[in-house]
């Protein structure tokens, strides 16, 4: 029983016998009846509402709805992908200042980390919506919405990139150093590069967390995914089944997002966190 | 406008927006919670169809945003003949969404846990049940305190969400909106609630450090 690959999962419980196989077929009968139930009052509530009616769902066989579609799914990747660059640039100078030598820079980065991860992202746009203009601060509304998510997942960046550099053995930067490198190049040509390759299926987790951040874009008024959806139903007066719809496609795409991370992670034999914020 | 004008003027909102923020952290951490437990033995349970709904239930919770379940909550559901205040929806969401997680720490806290104290506790006639709550999901609370402390931070972020919904007393994120329609609070506005949550999150990580250290299993 106890083979290496066995995991929680498989060993609570064993290869059951006649008794234990009859009563997990009962329960699983039974499971899937209740399952099923559940399934068909959803239906049913479905139906009874009138929201099974062709005209809600015919929409989805025209082209013209999944371009629509379409054009506001790749404007929430393009303020994803900005924004996840200007977090990842943001986060990697983060953790520079945090395991620096000095203490003022220490202590900064530790604030502003600290600062990123402890606010909602929410808040932080409504700062770049209600608040940056009354300075002047007038950003187009691409900026507007990818600027906050950026910051908002800048610290947690920080963090991560963090945890890689402190999984790369100290030997290695001993090593380096008595071979007479300098500690700057000691970090950037041994260190970073390993504790790099550490993180990347975190990053992509964190790349997660950004996508779903942008479906506030709509506080801006920034034509993603969920803003197009809003046009169409507006259009075809169908608001349940285009929000249901747009909500899978969110589901789908982090969802292989998750996976692409997790492949990765057991590739390279690194290990994918898992975050929620 | 300067904090003392600012506090002068919205001193009471900001107190009833902290305690918003707080109770509905707490309210829905607390539901997230038993969700999250319930979940996780529906996944390693012997029956198939619960561990397939349980996995289903993980996988569309950690990947749905936020906004996109409100929204469904909240204007779509009513669709159905399902109407639920503002203030519930945002707690179904609030609640659903960290749950997921939850039992994505779970499951890794309990692969922490050696496979011989299973076998252990099989072969002194444990059930399921008996292993999963008397063995298993112990050491799995006691060795995940820092993901659940991480967790109970990202629900308080979460709870900003309820902004998106007329709230009365409205949260800690909503306020910062209602000042800066209301009069010009300006940075200010935004810089007292941001230190509310932040010293919140400060507070909640310190505890789990302490609860952490007294706790955890050294292996």
């Amino acid at each position: 029983m106890s083979t290496v690959n066995t995991s929680i999962r498989d060993a609570l419980y064993e290869a059951p016998g006649p008794k234990a196989r009859k009563r997990i077929a009962i329960a699983t009968a039974v499971s899937l009846a209740v399952l099923a139930v559940l399934i068909c009052l959803i239906v049913r509530q479905f139906y009874i509402t009138g929201q099974l009616n062709a005209k809600y769902w015919s929409l989805f066989t025209k082209f013209s709805t999944w371009k629509f579609l379409g054009h506001g799914l790749a404007g929430t990747l393009e303020v994803a992908l900005a924004a996840g660059v200007v977090a990842f640039v943001a986060g990697l100078l983060l953790m520079l200042g945090r395991i620096s030598n000095s203490k003022i820079l220490r202590g900064i980065s530790m604030a502003l980390i600290e600062f990123s991860r402890g606010v909602p992202t929410l808040l932080f746009i409504y700062f770049f919506f209600l608040i940056a203009p009354q300075f002047g601060l007038k950003l187009p509304a691409f900026w507007k919405i990818s600027t906050p998510v950026a910051l908002s997942a800048a610290g947690v960046v920080a963090e991560v990139f963090r945890s890689g550099v402190n999984a790369v053995p100290k030997g290695q930067t001993e090593a380096a150093l008595s071979l007479g490198m300098r500690g700057c190049s000691v970090f950037f040509k041994i260190v970073f590069p390993q504790a790099f390759r550490y993180v990347i299926p975190s990053l992509i987790s964190e790349l997660v967390i950004v996508l779903k951040d942008t479906t506030f874009a709509y506080v801006v008024n920034y034509a993603d995914l969920m803003q197009n959806a809003k046009v169409l139903i507006s259009n075809y007066d169908a608001l349940l089944s285009v929000y249901l719809v747009a909500a899978v496609i969110y589901i789908l795409i982090n969802y292989l997002l998750n996976k692409v991370s997790v492949a990765i992670a057991r590739r390279m034999h690194v290990s994918s966190t898992m975050i929620m914020q | 406008m300067s904090v003392s004008n600012l506090l002068a003027q919205f001193g009471d909102k900001y107190l009833l927006a902290l305690l918003t923020t707080w109770k509905l952290t707490a309210l829905a951490f607390v539901l997230a919670f038993a969700i999250g437990i319930v979940i996780t033995i529906m996944r390693v349970c012997p029956i198939k169809p619960l561990r397939l709904a349980g996995d289903f239930y993980v996988q569309v919770f950690r990947n749905i945003p936020g906004a996109a379940l409100l929204i469904i909550l909240v204007y779509a559901l009513p669709y159905l003949n399902l109407v639920w205040s503002y203030y519930i929806c945002v707690l179904i969401a609030t609640s659903l969404l960290p749950a997921a997680f939850c039992s994505e720490y779970l499951m890794a806290g309990m692969n922490t846990i050696d496979v011989g104290q299973i076998e252990a506790a099989r072969s002194l006639g444990m059930t399921f049940f008996q292993t999963i709550l008397n063995v298993v999901l112990p050491q799995a609370l006691r060795s995940t305190v820092l993901q659940m402390t991480n967790l109970l931070v990202a629900t308080m972020l979460t709870t900003a969400l309820a902004s998106q919904v007329p709230l009365k007393p409205t949260d800690l994120t909503g306020i910062v909106s209602y000042i800066n329609t209301h009069a010009v609070g300006g940075v200010t506005a935004f810089l007292i609630s941001a230190l509310l949550y932040c010293g919140t999150a400060v507070v909640i990580g310190q505890l789990g450090n302490l609860i952490d250290r007294k706790v955890r299993i050294l292996r």
